[in-house]
């Protein structure tokens, strides 16, 4: 195969072993290509020579120490990821729990304002009742000077107290139950005491 | 054109042994990968002992002296343990460790350029050893001045396949480049050192 001097480059541009076997043989008849492909293998050569490699007895251990720290390293950020993934769980789990115990005291809060309010509208009920009996039983009281009445009127008045008293506590914890049971249990005194006045005043005016 | 003069038989037999060959790589390939990644260091020795000598070479021939090049190949395994679940297989395993040392030595050289200060050059050339001391020391060191002064890819083309014997094929998956550019930058590089070459000279 004849080759050109314009064929050199793209035979060096190929660079394989028998493209630069044609390219030596070519080289070998023309002086120009001869002196271009000595500089070509000379660079190659002396590029060969650049090949450098050293005994390092230290390196290997160094790169095992690097390796280690890095392996630990690694374990513990691992590890620490791990940790904040448990605390954020952990937080959204409370944050949850604790929303769900505020919702539910807020349902529960609700409720018992409901009820409370309830219990209110039916203390004042009785409330009117017991005016209406008391409005009834006042005549009796004021016209009789029995030791029975005056006694009964007493009775009434510490009543009056009680139920003053009640009402205050009642004012500073409208959700006490047992505040409401005890005014209950003193508007029934009350209420039957009334009735007692009543039956007592009509029987003393049947004499 | 060789293949062609042998028996069709034969033909298949040689194309069945470099098929088992391949696949015996990529499995080695693989292997190397896992333990890796599992933090092996009897692998980490293996590799050092397999590629150690090249991966000191090329560093050294990147970055001018043994110290820095020492470093470049240490940060390289310590990248090639932290990466290893990332290596997909799509080049061999020793490819794949020679790119992450060429983007280390890289980073040291763009460093390098920020504190020149820092880093001395060719200041141990004396105490490494060449595996080829026949050729004259200006020479080499002409060489080597002239292509610290090329862009980082020329240089690491005509390094990889002058110095290390890395073939194009090798060299464009190490780059990520064709094997055809790998071709095309060396035979340019080569020409524009020959130029420069006598000039220097």
């Amino acid at each position: 195969m004849n080759i050109r001097c314009e064929q050199l480059e793209d035979l060096l541009l190929e660079g394989d072993v028998h493209s630069m076997q044609l390219a030596a043989r070519h080289a070998s008849v023309c002086a120009s290509c001869l002196e271009k492909l000595t500089e070509w293998n000379e660079i190659s050569d002396t590029a060969k020579s650049l090949k450098t490699t050293w005994q390092s007895d230290l390196l290997w251990p160094r790169i095992e120490r690097a390796l280690r720290a890095e392996k630990r390293s690694s374990w513990q950020s691992r590890t620490m990821k791990i940790a904040a993934v448990v605390v954020v769980t952990i937080g959204l789990a409370a944050t949850s729990w604790y929303a769900g115990v505020v919702r539910a005291r807020q349902e529960f809060g609700k409720e018992i304002l409901v009820a409370v309010d309830d219990v209110e509208s039916r203390q004042k009920e009785l409330e009117r009742a017991i005016g209406k009996l008391e409005n009834l039983a006042e005549s009796k009281l004021e016209s009789s000077g029995t030791p029975l009445m005056i006694s009964y009127k007493e009775k009434l008045m510490l009543l009056d107290d009680a139920i003053a008293e009640c009402q205050r506590n009642i004012e500073q914890n409208r959700r006490n139950a047992h505040l409401r049971k005890q005014m209950l249990a003193i508007y029934l005194e009350k209420q039957q005491t009334l009735r007692e006045v009543l039956r007592e005043g009509n029987h003393e005016s049947n004499h | 054109m060789q293949e062609a003069t042998l028996p069709a038989g034969l033909i298949a037999v040689r194309s069945h042994v470099i098929k088992d060959k391949i696949a015996a790589h990529e499995d080695d390939d693989r292997r190397l990968a896992r333990a890796c990644a599992a933090g092996d260091s009897s692998i980490f020795e293996e590799i050092y002992r397999r590629f150690g000598d090249r991966m000191k070479s090329i560093a050294y021939n990147h970055l001018g002296n043994v110290p820095d090049a020492e470093d470049a190949v240490q940060d390289t395994f310590i990248k090639v343990h932290r990466a290893a679940s990332t290596f997909t297989g799509e080049a061999a395993f020793s490819t794949w460790i020679y790119r992450i040392l060429i983007n280390t030595c890289y980073d040291l050289l763009r460093k390098r350029k920020r504190r020149p200060e820092e880093s001395p050059i060719d200041d141990v050339v004396e105490t490494a050893k060449r595996t080829a001391p026949t050729v004259d020391d200006t020479k080499r060191l002409t060489l080597r001045r002239l292509l610290e002064e090329l862009p980082e890819q020329r240089r690491t083309v005509f390094e990889l396949f002058e110095i290390e014997g890395l073939s194009h094929a090798e060299i464009a998956s190490v780059l990520g480049i064709t094997e055809g550019n790998s071709k095309w930058i060396l035979f340019a590089t080569k020409k524009q050192l020959q130029m420069q070459w006598k000039q220097a000279r």
